[in-house]
Protein backbone atom coordinates (compact mmCIF):
# COMPACT_ATOMS: atom_id res chain seq x y z
CA UNK A 1 0.00 0.00 0.00
CA UNK A 2 1.34 3.31 -1.03
CA UNK A 3 1.63 5.80 1.72
CA UNK A 4 -1.06 7.99 2.57
CA UNK A 5 -3.38 5.39 1.05
CA UNK A 6 -6.08 3.89 3.22
CA UNK A 7 -8.37 1.01 1.96
CA UNK A 8 -10.21 -0.55 4.76
CA UNK A 9 -9.79 -3.94 4.14
CA UNK A 10 -13.41 -5.43 4.84
CA UNK A 11 -13.26 -8.68 5.84
CA UNK A 12 -16.47 -10.99 4.71
CA UNK A 13 -17.84 -10.81 8.18
CA UNK A 14 -17.74 -7.39 8.40
CA UNK A 15 -19.32 -6.75 4.83
CA UNK A 16 -22.23 -9.16 6.27
CA UNK A 17 -22.32 -6.49 9.59
CA UNK A 18 -21.99 -3.47 7.38
CA UNK A 19 -24.67 -4.81 4.52
CA UNK A 20 -27.45 -4.94 7.38
CA UNK A 21 -26.69 -1.98 8.99
CA UNK A 22 -27.16 0.22 5.18
CA UNK A 23 -30.13 -2.09 4.20
CA UNK A 24 -31.86 -0.97 7.19
CA UNK A 25 -30.59 2.87 7.01
CA UNK A 26 -33.56 5.33 6.46
CA UNK A 27 -33.82 8.89 4.86
CA UNK A 28 -35.36 10.06 8.61
CA UNK A 29 -33.64 9.00 11.67
CA UNK A 30 -33.44 11.35 14.21
CA UNK A 31 -30.13 11.94 16.17
CA UNK A 32 -28.79 11.35 19.98
CA UNK A 33 -30.11 14.63 20.84
CA UNK A 34 -33.76 14.61 19.98
CA UNK A 35 -34.13 10.73 21.13
CA UNK A 36 -32.50 11.76 24.16
CA UNK A 37 -34.89 15.18 24.63
CA UNK A 38 -37.43 11.95 24.26
CA UNK A 39 -36.38 9.14 26.27
CA UNK A 40 -38.38 10.02 29.25
CA UNK A 41 -41.65 10.07 27.59
CA UNK A 42 -40.57 6.83 25.92
CA UNK A 43 -39.32 4.82 29.13
CA UNK A 44 -42.78 5.92 30.85
CA UNK A 45 -44.79 4.81 27.83
CA UNK A 46 -43.26 1.22 27.88
CA UNK A 47 -43.75 1.20 31.13
CA UNK A 48 -47.29 1.94 31.48
CA UNK A 49 -47.75 -0.74 28.44
CA UNK A 50 -48.64 1.62 25.95
CA UNK A 51 -47.34 0.83 22.29
CA UNK A 52 -44.10 3.30 22.75
CA UNK A 53 -43.02 2.28 19.20
CA UNK A 54 -46.31 2.86 17.75
CA UNK A 55 -46.67 6.43 19.59
CA UNK A 56 -42.92 7.19 18.88
CA UNK A 57 -41.37 5.34 16.02
CA UNK A 58 -38.46 7.23 15.43
CA UNK A 59 -37.33 7.16 18.89
CA UNK A 60 -37.91 2.79 18.84
CA UNK A 61 -35.73 3.13 15.49
CA UNK A 62 -33.25 5.22 16.47
CA UNK A 63 -32.93 2.37 19.81
CA UNK A 64 -32.61 0.15 17.37
CA UNK A 65 -29.72 1.91 15.82
CA UNK A 66 -27.67 3.34 18.76
CA UNK A 67 -26.13 1.59 21.19
CA UNK A 68 -25.47 4.21 23.45
CA UNK A 69 -28.89 5.59 23.65
CA UNK A 70 -30.09 1.58 23.88
CA UNK A 71 -27.98 1.38 27.02
CA UNK A 72 -29.43 4.65 28.27
CA UNK A 73 -32.38 3.71 27.51
CA UNK A 74 -32.04 -0.04 29.45
CA UNK A 75 -30.55 1.08 32.68
CA UNK A 76 -33.30 4.30 32.59
CA UNK A 77 -35.69 1.27 32.83
CA UNK A 78 -33.96 -0.07 35.69
CA UNK A 79 -34.02 2.51 37.81
CA UNK A 80 -37.43 2.97 36.93
CA UNK A 81 -38.75 -0.21 37.56
CA UNK A 82 -36.01 -0.46 40.84
CA UNK A 83 -37.23 2.90 42.46
CA UNK B 1 -39.95 10.20 50.70
CA UNK B 2 -43.07 12.60 50.26
CA UNK B 3 -44.27 12.87 46.92
CA UNK B 4 -44.29 15.66 44.89
CA UNK B 5 -46.08 16.44 41.54
CA UNK B 6 -43.92 17.78 38.72
CA UNK B 7 -45.09 21.10 39.95
CA UNK B 8 -43.80 20.93 43.69
CA UNK B 9 -40.64 19.46 42.34
CA UNK B 10 -39.80 22.86 40.81
CA UNK B 11 -41.35 25.05 43.21
CA UNK B 12 -39.13 23.34 46.22
CA UNK B 13 -36.00 23.29 43.75
CA UNK B 14 -35.96 26.92 42.21
CA UNK B 15 -37.51 27.90 46.02
CA UNK B 16 -35.58 30.00 48.84
CA UNK B 17 -34.84 26.79 50.62
CA UNK B 18 -34.49 23.58 48.66
CA UNK B 19 -32.22 21.78 50.47
CA UNK B 20 -34.68 19.10 51.14
CA UNK B 21 -35.80 18.71 47.68
CA UNK B 22 -32.27 18.40 46.74
CA UNK B 23 -31.89 16.05 49.48
CA UNK B 24 -34.88 13.61 48.73
CA UNK B 25 -33.43 13.73 45.05
CA UNK B 26 -30.09 12.29 45.44
CA UNK B 27 -31.11 10.08 47.33
CA UNK B 28 -33.88 9.20 44.55
CA UNK B 29 -30.66 9.46 42.10
CA UNK B 30 -28.69 7.08 43.88
CA UNK B 31 -31.43 4.44 44.52
CA UNK B 32 -32.01 4.61 40.80
CA UNK B 33 -28.28 4.45 39.79
CA UNK B 34 -28.21 1.15 41.95
CA UNK B 35 -31.02 -0.33 40.27
CA UNK B 36 -29.94 1.09 36.66
CA UNK B 37 -26.32 -0.21 36.30
CA UNK B 38 -26.71 -3.17 38.56
CA UNK B 39 -25.22 -5.45 35.75
CA UNK B 40 -22.58 -2.77 34.43
CA UNK B 41 -19.55 -3.51 36.90
CA UNK B 42 -16.13 -1.57 36.78
CA UNK B 43 -17.40 -0.07 40.38
CA UNK B 44 -20.58 1.60 38.75
CA UNK B 45 -22.00 1.12 42.44
CA UNK B 46 -19.38 2.63 44.11
CA UNK B 47 -19.41 5.99 42.05
CA UNK B 48 -23.49 6.26 42.42
CA UNK B 49 -22.84 8.83 44.88
CA UNK B 50 -20.90 11.15 42.40
CA UNK B 51 -22.86 10.27 39.55
CA UNK B 52 -25.58 11.48 41.56
CA UNK B 53 -24.05 14.18 42.81
CA UNK B 54 -22.77 15.21 39.32
CA UNK B 55 -26.52 15.36 37.76
CA UNK B 56 -27.49 17.38 40.71
CA UNK B 57 -25.45 19.86 39.46
CA UNK B 58 -26.85 19.25 35.57
CA UNK B 59 -30.31 19.03 36.98
CA UNK B 60 -30.63 22.25 38.99
CA UNK B 61 -28.62 24.14 35.96
CA UNK B 62 -31.13 23.27 33.35
CA UNK B 63 -34.82 22.97 35.08
CA UNK B 64 -35.86 25.25 32.08
CA UNK B 65 -35.05 22.68 30.17
CA UNK B 66 -38.12 20.33 31.77
CA UNK B 67 -40.92 20.23 29.39
CA UNK B 68 -42.78 18.61 31.57
CA UNK B 69 -43.75 15.47 29.05
CA UNK B 70 -42.69 13.08 32.03
CA UNK B 71 -42.63 12.63 35.61
CA UNK B 72 -40.09 15.28 36.71
CA UNK B 73 -38.25 12.42 38.52
CA UNK B 74 -38.24 10.39 35.42
CA UNK B 75 -36.53 13.43 33.72
CA UNK B 76 -33.91 13.28 36.46
CA UNK B 77 -33.21 9.95 36.28
CA UNK B 78 -32.77 9.58 32.58
CA UNK B 79 -29.75 12.67 33.37
CA UNK B 80 -28.32 10.78 35.90
CA UNK B 81 -28.06 7.19 33.97
CA UNK B 82 -26.57 9.03 30.63
CA UNK B 83 -24.04 11.52 33.24
CA UNK B 84 -22.92 7.88 34.37
CA UNK B 85 -23.02 5.64 31.00
CA UNK B 86 -20.63 8.39 29.66
CA UNK B 87 -18.09 8.24 32.53
CA UNK B 88 -18.59 4.26 32.70
CA UNK B 89 -18.24 4.16 28.94
CA UNK B 90 -14.95 5.94 29.18
CA UNK B 91 -13.34 4.36 32.27
CA UNK B 92 -14.09 1.22 30.33
CA UNK B 93 -12.53 2.11 26.81
CA UNK B 94 -9.53 4.24 28.18
CA UNK B 95 -6.65 2.21 27.16
CA UNK B 96 -8.25 2.04 23.14
CA UNK B 97 -6.95 4.12 20.72
CA UNK B 98 -8.80 4.26 17.28
CA UNK B 99 -4.92 3.76 15.64
CA UNK B 100 -4.76 0.69 17.94
CA UNK B 101 -8.43 -0.31 16.77
CA UNK B 102 -7.65 -0.43 13.23
CA UNK B 103 -4.26 -2.27 13.72
CA UNK B 104 -5.41 -4.97 15.69
CA UNK B 105 -8.54 -5.33 12.87
CA UNK B 106 -5.00 -5.71 9.94
CA UNK B 107 -3.81 -8.53 12.05
CA UNK B 108 -7.27 -10.28 13.32
CA UNK B 109 -8.56 -13.55 11.66
CA UNK B 110 -12.20 -13.44 11.01
CA UNK B 111 -13.31 -16.54 9.22
CA UNK B 112 -16.81 -16.45 7.31
CA UNK B 113 -20.07 -17.84 8.90
CA UNK B 114 -19.99 -21.91 9.23
CA UNK B 115 -23.34 -22.16 7.23
CA UNK B 116 -23.43 -23.16 4.10
CA UNK B 117 -25.50 -20.54 1.84
CA UNK B 118 -26.92 -21.73 -1.13
CA UNK B 119 -25.80 -20.99 -4.75
CA UNK B 120 -27.89 -17.53 -5.34
CA UNK B 121 -27.20 -16.39 -1.86
CA UNK B 122 -23.05 -17.24 -2.27
CA UNK B 123 -23.31 -15.15 -5.78
CA UNK B 124 -25.33 -12.50 -4.37
CA UNK B 125 -22.80 -12.18 -1.27
CA UNK B 126 -19.88 -12.30 -3.82
CA UNK B 127 -21.45 -9.31 -5.24
CA UNK B 128 -22.23 -7.17 -2.06
CA UNK B 129 -19.22 -7.96 -1.05
CA UNK B 130 -17.59 -6.38 -4.26
CA UNK B 131 -19.73 -3.47 -4.07
CA UNK B 132 -19.65 -2.09 -0.63
CA UNK B 133 -15.57 -2.54 0.10
CA UNK B 134 -15.27 -0.63 -3.62
CA UNK B 135 -18.16 1.93 -1.80
CA UNK B 136 -16.30 2.09 1.29
CA UNK B 137 -13.18 3.24 -0.35
CA UNK B 138 -14.34 5.11 -2.99
CA UNK B 139 -17.20 7.37 -1.19
CA UNK B 140 -16.74 7.50 1.94
CA UNK B 141 -14.56 10.35 3.86
CA UNK B 142 -11.51 9.40 5.60
CA UNK B 143 -13.62 10.40 8.87
CA UNK B 144 -16.79 8.16 8.10
CA UNK B 145 -14.09 5.25 7.17
CA UNK B 146 -12.97 5.83 10.98
CA UNK B 147 -16.29 6.05 12.53
CA UNK B 148 -17.94 2.87 10.46
CA UNK B 149 -14.83 0.41 11.65
CA UNK B 150 -14.62 2.51 15.39
CA UNK B 151 -18.37 2.06 15.78
CA UNK B 152 -20.43 -0.57 13.34
CA UNK B 153 -17.57 -2.94 12.95
CA UNK B 154 -15.17 -2.86 16.42
CA UNK B 155 -18.57 -2.11 18.65
CA UNK B 156 -16.96 1.24 20.13
CA UNK B 157 -19.45 3.36 22.12
CA UNK B 158 -20.23 6.11 19.66
CA UNK B 159 -19.59 8.63 22.24
CA UNK B 160 -16.24 7.28 22.86
CA UNK B 161 -15.41 7.81 19.32
CA UNK B 162 -16.22 10.93 19.24
CA UNK B 163 -14.10 11.62 22.29
CA UNK B 164 -11.48 10.78 20.30
CA UNK B 165 -12.59 12.52 16.82
CA UNK B 166 -12.81 16.07 18.75
CA UNK B 167 -16.69 15.18 18.17
CA UNK B 168 -19.53 15.30 19.97
CA UNK B 169 -22.29 11.93 20.10
CA UNK B 170 -24.66 13.70 18.75
CA UNK B 171 -22.59 14.56 15.35
CA UNK B 172 -20.94 11.58 15.31
CA UNK B 173 -24.15 9.83 14.94
CA UNK B 174 -24.93 11.98 12.08
CA UNK B 175 -21.79 11.60 10.52
CA UNK B 176 -22.37 7.71 10.90
CA UNK B 177 -25.70 8.24 9.43
CA UNK B 178 -24.72 10.01 5.97
CA UNK B 179 -22.19 7.81 5.69
CA UNK B 180 -24.66 4.66 5.58
CA UNK B 181 -27.47 6.77 3.73
CA UNK B 182 -24.65 7.05 1.31
CA UNK B 183 -23.44 3.59 0.77
CA UNK B 184 -27.56 2.65 0.63
CA UNK B 185 -27.68 4.75 -2.69
CA UNK B 186 -25.13 3.64 -4.19
CA UNK B 187 -25.96 0.21 -3.70
CA UNK B 188 -29.52 0.78 -5.39
CA UNK B 189 -28.18 2.94 -7.80
CA UNK B 190 -25.38 -0.42 -8.56
CA UNK B 191 -29.12 -2.26 -8.60
CA UNK B 192 -28.72 -3.69 -5.27
CA UNK B 193 -31.61 -3.43 -2.96
CA UNK B 194 -31.96 -3.63 0.70
CA UNK B 195 -33.88 -6.59 -0.23
CA UNK B 196 -31.67 -8.54 -1.44
CA UNK B 197 -28.74 -7.27 1.11
CA UNK B 198 -30.48 -8.69 3.75
CA UNK B 199 -31.55 -11.48 1.99
CA UNK B 200 -27.53 -12.04 0.82
CA UNK B 201 -26.57 -12.58 4.68
CA UNK B 202 -29.58 -13.99 5.92
CA UNK B 203 -28.59 -16.92 8.53
CA UNK B 204 -31.82 -18.28 8.80
ZN1 LIG C 1 -28.02 7.72 20.00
Amino acid sequence: MEVGEKTMMLKRGDVAKLARVVAETREDEIGCDECFARLDRFAEAELSGSEARSLMPLVGDHLDKCPDCRGTFEALLAALRGT
Amino acid sequence: MGERTNDQWLADLRGPNPDQALADLYELLVRGLGAGLGSYGGGAGASAGDFAQEALIRITANLDSFRGESRFTTWAQKIAMNVALTELKRRRWRDVSLQELSARRETANREPADTQPSPEQQALQSTVLRELRRLVDEELTERQREAVVAVLLEGMPISEVARRMGTNQNALYKLLHDARRKLKRRMEDAGISSREVLAAFDEG
